[in-house]
This record gives structure tokens, C-alpha cells and sequence, in this order.
């Protein structure tokens, strides 16, 4: 089966210019915002032939011309001096726009320059630099301009270096904190490795990444600039020989234009100042977007569902055989693509859970494995939807549940815990506290003195000392935070705990702490226990049964010999052939070619198909149907389909 | 028989616990990262280094690499000692000894093209005369690390390659200059299982093909069974046992070496092994404990090991362990 | 322990910075050309003993500070004179008793003047700022939790707008409006009511504050609505937040329990850095609506020329922005317990 290389699917040059124009069209305010930005520079640039009056001379004004409203002859009416506001105007934005984009220049290129020294240098350097930046950033900048100018001369380069050399104290925070996180990249330290010197890896390395921050900064910059002249010129210290927005204003208000009712006079330049920095601060929305994005979905979205009527309490068991604890019935969940399109990101997955009884959820990346559990509780994020299924628990079906009924499950039923548990508690809450949080939930009117001991016990189960339930996340290592972690879902004596990759990113003899101790909780508490991993070896010694997951689909899903000593799906087999074996280390690893399918690129037919070394045509037409092979043997393959 | 590759001595680095502030004088505590080290590399040889964190493996690296200057001992290097090179030298002897990174994703620049970062090493050293033959060297080491066919390559950027693909451009980077020793600071943790295999037998074919000698850093023992001819095991700073690959995972001496091989899970059910699950976690290499360093820990300590700190004992004349209790064959 | 020791390296870092302002503040006014001291001599105002007092005060027949007779600095002179008498040390003496020169125009001890003004600026900031955080924090949540609805899209866009006004501008056009719509034109209070009972002079206050603050708080709203709004979004896309809603906890719950402690550290960060920006909007607000505080002081003394006045009020304005920083560092590191453990 030839492998489909991926490059061959992508056939545009994807450079990261295009890629940057790709993702700021996207964006509207961008767009507008540059736009905007464009026409008015024009404005300032044409301005002599857009002007239908000098506003530089007095000719041809008599007094009657002041402060007239808006006519055929001025469109923006005239000022305390009889000129034309819209002639004003124009001019005006030449030199504001001049002085922004000059004084934003030198604050930019004292400010990049600091911040790259402070951050790749570091030591000594960084200290004064950055102190020297502390000191700057406290003072005042208007007021200091203020003092400055008013002390020398209100001149248009005098302005410009005022503004320009105190407006980089931002800009060096932001370029030496950008700086620190490049350097500490892996492509940095391999630059070293191979005998790069500074000056190299600064060129290199260091400023195409902070370029980009830097543009996002400079809108900023810009902006900031140009309401400063504004308001110095406002202020009276602009330069009295030209006219610019800001200097407008300072006439109007001065020579009143409030007492004449001449709302133009505020209006027209006020106007000009607006388009300008707005057009910027849309810009710099828009450049955020790319550098910066972020996203716009969080977890506190209901997880969407197909609408089905909620079905009353379910049959009764058929036999008196003992019934699972948890059935997941053709579950099958679709997600949004950025593009829009959808994908099926889990489908048709089903299995149960005795008690007592520890599955083991096993795939590789992009398998769905962590979305399945997501789902189970109904806690997948905005794109997700669940378009199919039953999970049955305890009696009820968890996807026809309300909102609210599945609270009441949630921990105290089912508990989960997520993977890599730095992050899945809150840092600025003591841990006893999230302990504390998680069995009041369920049960409210316990009392303070059954609370704490509730959770001394807890903490000691796994292994922790009471006393430290008063510490910060932080303050636990790697290890404990994952017992604690555990700790919390026991709070509550659920049935069920989900582990998602309970160990990834810990040590090997910490992750053998940790499984030992999921162990002897499942038999000390009778619990059953789910484990998703992608570790093979974890899934042979502990769990009772496995579910091997590709791309979404169900491959494999049996005990736990079976599948280690007669595995049915060519994936399972293939797998346990790339899995090292240390009681074999002679064993020659094989490895499966191609990679794993992606969400937004899955195969038509069987999602193996492409990797697969046994597929037939039609593997990679229709995707296999389930066949039960006895003995609580289910394997998807069209294989070992009956003919 | 020739002289080893590598030669390491008393290999020892410090790092002071404290930053430098403006006003006030820190106290001095030391991060004993490397505490005396002691092996040697032949040519095209494959060396795992095996530990968990805090065990020193990655200052070792950096070390090896002339990236961080030892505190004290000596680094031989086809005969020359390179621990006190000047900055020429020292340029000279980075084109010998390359490293590859544990993640792909943060080890190439992304707005760097693939040929512009594979060729990057040749612009440094100034190796090839124009444009048109570094352009020939580049294609030769993405194809030597298995990106066929290369030319579509080299005008793709990080974002557009996958897991394996990126780090196979992660070795055909390091591969260009043509090194005698490859320092791969676990280089497959973070790939999907499925595509280890592959990088692992890349390695493995271009220590038969170039006669590369590899450093094979890893927490993972069972990646490296078939692989790796020797295996050393860290423990906070020291090497505490090597060996032969066979030596050491089937007659290992040192009780960490047992525990780890015990805990590291097997894929198969039936085999219900005798798990010795070590407690607590690493100490801190600020407070190395007294005597031997792993007693507090350990599960067959006794009374001398609180004070003594083992040297190593000879198992066979190719395998040592650092442990008083280690029996010699 | 580590609290205090805390503490008192962040004082120690204000205080030096008050020093260098001190110091900059000096040497600003005695480099550049406008210099006050000489200035003032030449003042028509001033009398022949108003003179012989500043030329003492300032001790203009002094040496600047050792090592420079004059302000030259490629001029040397003597190194080992005594530092008490030079020129500058008489100024910080000056100071650190509370002489902050003798205002020109008014003819009054600047510091008596000021300190009234440092008051009423306060009252102004305080009241805008307490009523910018509110609202904007406010929408900003709302904004946040219902992300990209149009209840999102137009508070985004009113924000966006608010943080592009200039803020003379702004006030200039509530002014002009509301001279016209029967609030007073200027001024914190309505000449005379000081006589009338307090609770009537209060209503003139607040009557004379109404559009200044709002001037001040839509300018502020804007941007404390945008951080709110990203600082939050940012959170709930957090890990402990699905946790948090593992642990069947309700919207409400999270929100109030776990996501908006969180989303208000970078907030207090951003209204530190912002004490500058606040100053420089009082200023402009101050000299529109003819505010008697530190900013039309500043004002004032551009236009008058009154140089101990806008020496004065600039050290003013600068060591409140250092002292408030100083606040809300501790502030934030009272909320956030992972600050002190660096």
C-alpha cells in the first residue's frame, strides 16, 4: 500500500509571510483597521492637493470669516482665524502623523535595543538595564514631557525626541521578556552547539521572533505617540509655527470656540486624532490575532448534544448475571473544524465497566482516546458535540440528563483526573481548600471539624502529610500534585475514576508510586478505574481488559490476554511489535510507516487503512463493521469479518 | 586497539543556587549537577545513559557538548583534552560531537526552512564553497536520515512536517557536519510510540554505516535493550553502574538499577514480576545525602552505607557498580 | 519572615527611585535652559528681597555639587569641598523639610498650594478610577463569558473606541455639551458655596465632578474592560477550570470561586503600570474642566511660567505614582501566593 507522503497534499508553498496573510485576512478589525490607517496617511501625503486653502496663509480672510459653521465654501466651517478647518485639517494630519511615526520610531529602537541586550545577555546587564527600565516606567511620561518641553523650546524635533525617549519603557519589557522565552528554546541551544556565536544567533534567532511582537507593540507605540503630541500641543507646547491636530484644539479651546458654539472647531480635529489612533488600535487587534491568538472558547460551554427526549427510568436487568456499572452504547462524537467542517472525532465507540473492574484505554495521538472520557461527562469544549449514543450509569442515561442532574454525578459518581496534573489545579487556592471545595459540593452540610478530618484522611491515603494541606500547588512537587490529584477524586466515594494518562511527564519510579498506588486503592475501595494510556506495558500489568483506539474507531477491544497473546487487528499487532519488551531486549522494535491520521485529514474506509500492511481494496473504501469473535473478543477489522 | 572516542575523568560540575542581585551578596549553595564521572566511548559505539530527573544527565550533556565549562576533571576527545579549549578550538571541536533534542517542536525554528536550518551548521563553520554545494550537502543529510525524496524538502517549513518527520530533520541537521559522536538527549520521548522504532533504527543504521559513536540519554531502559552496546545509570550526579546491555539488564548489581528495571512495565499480563517500588523522590542535588547517596532510599542498605561512599566494584572487568553490596563474578 | 523581607526590598527600590526622581528633578531644572533660579531674578514680578531670597534659598552663589562648579560637565572644578554646601544638597535639605520654593505667581509657600490640590486630584482619580474598574471589570466578565456572541462583538467595539479617545478631546466635548445643558462649566466648586451648609457644598462638589469623572471613566473603562475580558477568557481555557467543572460545580460557582481571582492578578498588574497613564489623563482632564488639582497646577505653571510651582507638582505627581505602584506591588502579591516564593 503506497504511503501517501504529506507533503504531497499540501501543494501551496506555505512561506510564514503567507501564512501571516492568511490568518490577518481572516480577521475583520485587522483589515478595517488597515484600511483606515492607509487612507489617512494618504490624506496626510496628498494633503497640498486635497487642501482647498493654505492654511499656512491669511489671504483673502476677513473677520467675518471666524468661527463659521460648516457651508459650501468650508465643508468643516472655519476656526478662530477665519482659516478652512478642512484645509486645517489635512495639514494637520501631516504633522501628527509625522511627529507619531518618528518619536514611535526611536522609542521602538531604544526599546528593542535594551530589551534584546537585557535578555540575551543577562547577569549584570539585565539587572541595571531592567532597573533602569523600573525607574522609567514609574515617572510620569506626560507630566515629564510637560516639564521637559516647557523648560526648552516647544519645537516639532524637539517634540519628537521628548516623546521618542520616553516612550520605550513598555516596549523593552515586552522584547526582553520575548527575548528570555526564545533564548531558552531548543533551536537556540542547538545554534550553540554547533558553534554559533552571538551575533549569529541574535540575527538569527532571536530578532525574526521578536519581530513580530515588536510590530504588535509598535501599533501600540505608534498610538500612544500621537495622543501625546496631541495632548502637549493641546497643552500649549506644541510647536507654535505648525498646525497640527492637537495645536487645533489648543486654539479652540483657548480663543472659545465652546463660548461661539463652534462645535467644528472641537469636532473636526478631535475627529482626525480618533480615525487615526482607533485605525491603529484595529490594526494591532488584528496583528494580535496572529501572533497572539488566543482562544475564544472556554470550558464553561454546555457540551452540546443531539436533542432526544429523556427516557425514564431504564429497563431492569434482563438476567440476574451482574450488571455493568457503566455501559457506553455507539458513542459517537463530532467536532468543528476551524474551516468549518466537521469530523467525527470518536466513532461509534462502545464497552463496559464492572465494578471493580480496571479498563485500559489504549491509543497514540489523535486516537480520540481523551475525548471519549471528555465525553462521558460531558465536558467536551465549545467545537465538540456528542451525535450519538448512551452512556449508561447507574440507572440513567448520562448524555438525556440535564445540565443539572449531571452535577450531581459528576465526582461523586464518576471522577476524573486529567492529565498532567500541574496544571489541573488552581494555583492560587491552598490544596486543602480544592479538597475541601470538592466534598462540600456533593455533600453541603457536612461540618467543619468532618470536613478537615475528611481531608487529613484523604491526604493520607496517598501517601501525603496532613500538614501540608495548607501548602499552594507550586509548593508540591511533580509527584504529589498527581497524589493529590488523586486525593481529590476520592473525595467524594465514586464509583468510577477516570485516569487520563495519570503519568505522563512524571519519572519512571514516580509513575510506579503512583500506579502501585491506583492499585491498592481499587482494592482497598472496590473502585473501578479507567486508565487511558498510550503505554502498553502499564495496561499489560494492571488492567483486566483493554480498548485499543485509532483514529477515532474502536479497533480492538478485549481481556487483557487476549489482545497481549491473540491480538485480531493488524494495528494491536503491529503496536505490540513497536512496544519495547524488557523481559526481550534483544526484541527488534518494528515501527508502523506514516503517522497518525489528523482530525481534518481522516481517510475515507478504514481510518488504518493507509498504514496498514495486510489492507485490501475495499479497507480502504468502507470502514469495518463490529465483529464479535466470542469471549468478549470485538474487533473492527474486515479481516476477521465472516465471509 | 585505538584509543577511545571519549574519555571522561572526575567529571564534576557545580551551578550556584543563588542569582546575582544588585545590592545585597547571596549566599553560596551549590547545585551539585555532575559529582565525578567516569567513563569511556569507543568508536561506533552506542553508550544509553539512563536516570530520572535531578540525576545530572542533562548538564552532563552540556558539559560533553563544551556548552557549560566543568567545574573540575577532564573530557578527552580523540586524545585531546577539551575542557580548557579558546573559543577557535573550541568552534573546531563542535563540528565532531553534535547533539539532538528531546522535542522536535521546539527544536527548530519555525520561521526557518528546512534547508536554511539543516544548512545553518555549514554557514557557521564556512565549509562550503557557494551556495550550490551546500544546497548538495544538505540533500545528502536528509536523505542519510530518511527524507526521500529530499528536494521537496527543502523549501517546507517545521509547521508542515510531522512529529517524525521534524525529528529526522532535528539529525540530518546534526548529521551535515559530520560528526564522530552524536549526543541524542532522548530523542524519542516524545514521539508516538509507534514512530520510536523508526528514529531509534535510523540511529542504529548510521552507527553501522558512518562508524558514529552515540550517547543515548533516556529515562526509557526498554527503548534501548536491542540498541545500546553499553548502558550507564545516574543517580543524582554519579554514575552508579555500567555495564554491557546484556550485563546490566539481566545481572544488574546496584539495588537502583534493580528497582528500575523491576518497575519499568512489561507488555505482557502474564508476567507478574516482583515490583520494587523505591519512596519518596530524588533529594535535591543541593543536600546530597552522607556515605552512599542512594541509602536513604535504598531498600537493602546497611550500617556502612551511611557512611561510606562506594567506589566501584568490579563485577567482570566490563561491568561496575558503585554499591558495597555488589558481588564480583 | 519571608513576607517582611519581601516588603522591604520593594520599599527600599521606592526609595531609591524617589531619590533619582529627586535628583533628576533637580538637575532638569537647573540644566535646561529655562532655568528657574535665574529665571526668577529676572522676574519683573519679584522684589529686591524676593530676589536676595531666592538667590540664598537656592544659594546661587554656591558651588552646583562637588566636582562641578557650574553645570558644564566638561568643566571640573574642586571635588573636596564640603557637599553640605553646594547647590543641590541645599535643595534636597530644602525638600526633605518641606520648602518647596515660593510660587511665583501666587507669592505662597508651593507646598501649602499643592497640597490642596494633591486632595482634589485624588478625589477626582479615586472617583474615576473606583467607577472605571467596576464597569469595565464588570462587562469585561460578561464579555468574556458570553465570548464571541454579539453581546461580546459590541462591547468589544465600545471599547475599542473608548481606549482611541484622547481624553482632552472627551472632555472637551462633554464640556461643551454640558455648558449647554445646565452643568457647570468648570471648577470644583461654585464660587460662594463656601459659606452654605456642608451638605450643599458636597452636591456642588459632586455636581462639578459629574463630567470630569465621566470623562475619566469611559477613557479607563475601555481598557480595563479588554484586559478583564482576555484575562478571563485566558483562565477559563485553563486546566482547573474543567476540573473545577469535573467536580460538579455549577457556572456561577467557577466563576466566583476559581476563575475570577485568577483573571484579577494581570489586571492589578496592568493598573500598577498604568499609574502614569492616569496622571498624564488627570492632567488633561484637570486643565479642561478647570479642576483645581496637581495636573492644572502642572498646567499653570507652563503657561505662567511658574517654575517652583511645575517643579513642585511634578515631584508631587511623581513620588504619588511611585507610592501607589508601591501599593498595588503589594497588593499583587497578596493576591498571587507563587510572587513570593522567587
Amino acid at each position: 500500500m503506497p504511503l501517501s507522503s504529506p507533503l504531497e497534499t499540501i501543494p501551496i508553498k506555505r512561506t510564514p509571510f503567507q501564512n501571516f496573510w492568511r490568518i490577518f485576512t481572516q480577521n475583520r478589525m485587522g483589515l478595517v483597521g488597515l484600511v483606515a490607517l492607509i487612507a489617512i496617511i494618504l490624506v496626510a501625503v496628498f494633503a497640498s492637493a486635497l487642501a482647498p486653502y493654505d492654511p499656512y496663509s491669511s489671504a483673502g480672510i476677513n473677520s467675518s470669516d471666524i468661527y463659521q459653521p460648516p457651508s459650501p465654501e468650508h465643508p468643516f466651517g472655519t476656526d478662530d482665524a477665519g482659516k478652512d478647518e478642512l484645509s486645517l485639517f489635512v495639514y494637520g494630519a501631516r504633522v501628527s502623523l509625522v511627529v507619531g511615526f518618528f518619536a514611535s520610531f526611536i522609542s521602538l529602537a531604544i526599546g528593542g535595543s535594551i530589551g534584546i541586550s537585557a535578555g540575551f545577555f543577562g547577569g549584570r546587564t539585565e539587572t541595571v538595564l531592567m532597573r533602569f527600565n523600573d525607574i522609567m516606567l514609574v515617572i510620569p511620561d506626560l507630566a515629564l514631557m510637560v516639564v521637559i518641553i516647557a523648560l526648552t523650546k516647544p519645537s516639532l524635533w524637539n517634540i519628537i525626541l521628548v516623546i521618542g525617549l520616553l516612550g520605550w519603557t513598555f516596549t523593552s519589557r515586552i522584547v526582553r521578556s520575548q527575548t528570555l522565552a526564545v533564548k531558552s528554546k531548543k533551536y537556540v541551544l542547538r545554534a550553540r552547539a554547533i558553534g554559533a556565536g552571538n551575533r549569529h544567533i541574535i540575527y538569527n534567532h532571536i530578532l525574526p521572533l521578536v519581530l513580530p511582537l515588536l510590530l504588535v507593540n509598535a501599533v501600540l507605540v505608534i498610538s500612544a505617540a500621537i495622543l501625546n503630541e496631541s495632548a502637549l500641543s493641546f497643552l500649549g507646547l506644541g510647536d507654535p509655527t505648525l498646525i497640527s491636530w492637537g495645536q487645533m484644539l489648543n486654539y479652540a479651546f483657548a480663543r472659545g470656540a465652546m463660548s461661539a458654539g463652534a462645535w467644528w472647531a472641537l469636532v473636526v480635529p478631535g475627529f482626525g486624532i480618533v480615525w487615526v489612533v482607533l485605525a491603529l488600535t484595529l490594526l494591532g487587534q488584528g496583528l494580535e490575532q496572529v501572533f497572539n491568538p488566543r482562544t475564544e472558547s472556554h470550558h464553561l460551554v454546555e457540551t452540546k448534544r443531539e436533542e432526544r427526549p429523556v427516557p425514564a427510568v431504564l429497563p431492569g436487568p434482563a438476567s440476574s448475571a451482574p450488571q455493568p456499572l457503566l455501559t457506553v452504547t455507539n458513542l459517537s462524537i463530532e467536532y468543528t473544524l476551524s474551516g468549518g467542517s466537521r469530523a467525527l472525532a470518536v466513532d461509534h465507540v462502545s464497552f463496559t465497566l464492572q465494578k471493580g473492574e480496571m479498563l485500559g484505554l489504549v491509543g497514540e495521538s489523535g486516537c480520540g482516546k481523551t475525548t471519549l472520557m471528555l465525553g462521558l461527562l460531558r465536558l467536551l469544549p465549545a467545537a465538540g458535540k456528542v451525535v450519538s449514543g448512551e452512556v449508561d450509569f447507574d440507572g440513567h442515561d448520562l448524555i438525556a440528563l440535564s445540565e443539572e442532574e449531571l452535577r450531581d454525578v459528576r465526582w461523586k459518581g464518576i471522577a476524573i483526573i486529567f492529565q498532567g496534573a500541574m496544571n489541573a489545579l488552581n494555583p492560587v487556592r491552598t490544596v486543602g481548600d480544592q479538597l475541601v471545595e470538592a466534598i462540600r459540593q456533593h455533600d453541603p452540610g457536612k461540618p467543619t471539624a468532618a470536613l478537615e478530618a475528611r481531608v487529613s484522611e484523604l491526604l493520607d491515603l496517598v501517601g501525603i502529610s496532613a500538614e501540608r494541606k495548607g501548602d499552594y500547588p507550586h509548593q508540591y512537587s511533580g509527584g504529589m500534585r498527581q497524589r493529590a490529584m488523586i486525593a481529590m477524586a476520592l473525595a467524594c466515594d465514586p464509583q468510577i475514576v477516570i485516569a487520563d494518562e495519570p503519568t505522563t511527564a512524571l519519572d519512571v519510579m514516580i509513575q510506579a508510586q503512583i500506579l502501585e498506588l491506583l492499585s491498592s486503592l481499587r482494592e482497598k475501595l472496590g473502585l473501578s478505574i479507567i486508565l487511558v494510556t498510550h503505554d502498553l506495558g502499564v495496561v499489560a500489568e494492571m488492567c483486566d481488559s483493554v480498548l485499543v483506539m485509532y483514529g477515532g474507531v474502536m479497533a480492538e477491544y478485549a481481556p487483557v490476554d487476549r489482545v497481549y497473546n491473540a491480538p485480531q487487528h493488524p494495528y494491536t499487532r503491529e503496536l505490540l511489535k513497536a512496544f519495547p519488551d524488557l523481559a526481550d531486549p534483544g526484541k527488534k522494535l518494528s515501527s508502523i510507516p506514516g503517522y497518525p491520521p489528523r482530525l481534518d485529514d481522516l481517510p475515507a474506509g478504514c481510518r488504518f487503512a493507509p498504514r496498514c500492511s495486510v489492507a485490501l481494496e475495499r479497507c480502504s473504501r468502507d470502514l469495518p463493521g463490529i465483529t464479535d469473535l466470542g469471549e468478549e473478543h470485538i474487533v473492527r477489522c474486515h479481516l476477521v469479518e465472516p465471509q | 586497539m585505538s584509543e577511545p572516542l571519549l574519555e571522561v575523568v572526575s567529571l564534576k560540575k557545580s551551578f550556584s543556587a543563588e542569582k546575582p542581585s544588585l545590592f545585597f551578596g547571596g549566599r553560596e549553595r551549590l547545585v551539585r549537577a555532575i559529582d565525578g564521572i567516569d567513563f569511556t566511548l569507543e568508536r561506533g559505539e552506542v553508550l544509553a545513559l539512563v536516570g530520572e530527573s535531578g540525576c545530572g544527565k542533562s548538564t552532563l550533556a552540556l558539559t560533553l557538548m563544551g556548552l557549560e565549562k566543568p567545574t573540575a576533571g577532564s573530557i578527552r576527545f580523540d586524545g585531546q583534552e577539551v575542557t580548557q579549549l579558546k573559543p577557535a578550538a573550541l568552534k573546531d571541536y563542535r563540528r565532531h560531537i553534535q547533539m539532538v533534542f528531546q522535542d522536535p517542536y521546539e527544536a527548530l525554528n519555525p520561521t526557518q526552512s528546512i534547508e536554511e536550518i539543516v544548512a545553518e551548521p555549514l554557514l557557521v563553520h564556512g565549509l562550503a564553497r557557494n551556495k550550490h554545494e551546500r544546497r548538495m550537502l544538505v540533500l545528502r543529510a536528509l536523505e542519510d536520515s530518511g527524507l526521500k525524496p529530499a528536494e521537496i524538502y527543502l523549501d517546507r517549513y517545521p509547521h508542515q512536517l510531522s512529529g517524525g518527520q521534524r525529528q529526522r530533520v532535528v539529525i540530518a541537521g546534526a548529521l551535515v557536519l559530520e560528526p564522530r559522536l552524536l549526543l541524542a538527549d532522548e530523542p524519542v520521548s516524545m514521539l508516538d510510540v509507534s514512530i520510536r522504532a523508526e528514529i531509534i533504527n535510523l540511529l542504529a543504521e548510521l552507527r553501522q554505516s558512518r562508524q558514529i559513536s552515540v550517547v543515548f540519554i533516556t529515562h526509557d531502559l526498554g527503548t534501548v535493550g536491542y540498541f545500546a552496546d553499553r548502558i550507564a545509570v545516574m543517580y543524582l550526579g554519579r554514575i552508579v553502574e555500567i555495564g554491557s546491555t546484556q550485563e546490566v539488564l539481566t545481572g544488574a548489581q546496584h539495588p537502583y538499577t534493580r528497582a528500575l528495571l523491576s518497575v519499568i512495565p512489561v507488555p505482557n499480563p502474564r508476567l507478574r514480576r516482583q515490583r520494587i517500588v523505591l519512596q519518596g523522590e530524588t533529594p535535591n542535588p543541593i543536600d546530597i545525602p552522607s556515605g552512599c547517596r542512594f541509602h536513604p532510599r535504598c531498600p537493602v542498605a546497611v550500617e556502612a552505607c551511611r557512611v561510606t561512599d562506594p567506589p566501584f566494584i568490579e563485577v567482570t572487568p566490563r561491568h561496575r557498580a558503585a554499591c558495597l553490596l555488589a558481588k564480583v563474578k | 519572615m519571608k513576607r517582611t523581607r519581601f516588603f522591604l526590598k520593594k520599599l527600599a527600590w521606592a526609595l531609591f527611585t524617589i531619590a533619582f526622581v529627586v535628583i533628576l528633578n533637580f538637575f532638569l531644572f537647573r540644566v535646561l535652559p529655562g532655568d528657574p533660579a535665574r529665571q526668577g531674578i529676572r522676574d519683573p514680578r519679584m522684589t529686591k528681597q524676593s530676589i536676595e531670597a531666592v538667590r540664598q534659598r537656592f544659594g546661587l552663589d554656591k558651588p552646583v555639587i562637588n566636582c562641578f562648579s557650574s553645570l558644564n560637565p566638561l568643566k571640573t572644578g574642586n571635588c573636596f569641598i564640603n557637599p553640605f554646601e553646594t547647590q543641590f544638597f541645599i535643595y534636597a535639605a530644602n525638600l526633605f523639610q518641606g520648602d518647596f520654593g515660593i510660587s511665583f505667581h501666587y507669592n505662597r509657600p508651593v507646598v501649602d498650594i499643592l497640597m490642596t490640590r494633591l486632595w482634589n486630584t485624588v478625589l477626582l482619580i479615586g472617583a474615576g478610577q473606583i467607577l472605571a474598574i467596576i464597569l469595565g471589570v464588570s462587562v469585561g466578565v460578561v464579555a468574556a463569558w458570553k465570548a464571541r456572541t454579539s453581546l461580546d462583538y459590541g462591547a468589544l467595539s465600545l471599547s475599542l473606541l473608548a481606549w482611541s479617545l484622547p481624553t482632552f478631546w472627551l472632555g472637551m466635548i462633554f464640556l461643551f455639551w454640558g455648558s449647554n445643558n445646565g452643568f457647570p462649566i468648570g471648577g470644583k466648586a461654585t464660587p460662594g458655596m463656601s459659606s452654605a451648609p456642608l451638605s450643599e457644598q458636597i452636591v456642588d462638589i459632586l455636581q462639578h465632578m459629574v463630567l470630569p469623572t465621566l470623562t475619566y471613566t469611559i477613557i479607563f473603562m475601555g481598557e480595563y474592560m479588554l484586559i478583564m475580558r482576555s484575562s478571563l477568557l485566558d483562565v477559563l481555557s485553563e486546566d482547573f477550570i474543567l476540573t473545577a467543572k469535573a467536580k460538579g460545580l455549577n457556572t456561577f460557582q467557577i466563576l466566583k470561586d476559581h476563575a475570577l481571582k485568577n483573571a484579577m492578578l494581570p489586571l492589578v498588574t496592568v493598573i500598577a503600570l498604568n499609574l502614569g497613564f492616569t496622571m498624564a489623563g488627570a492632567i488633561q482632564i484637570e486643565t479642561v474642566f478647570s479642576w483645581p488639582g496637581l495636573g492644572q497646577a502642572i498646567y499653570e505653571g507652563v503657561v505662567r511660567r511658574d517654575f517652583p510651582i511645575l517643579q513642585g507638582a511634578f515631584l508631587m505627581i511623581a513620588i504619588s505614582v511611585i507610592v501607589a505602584n508601591l501599593l498595588a506591588e503589594l497588593g499583587y502579591s497578596m493576591l498571587d501566593p507563587r510572587v513570593q516564593s522567587d
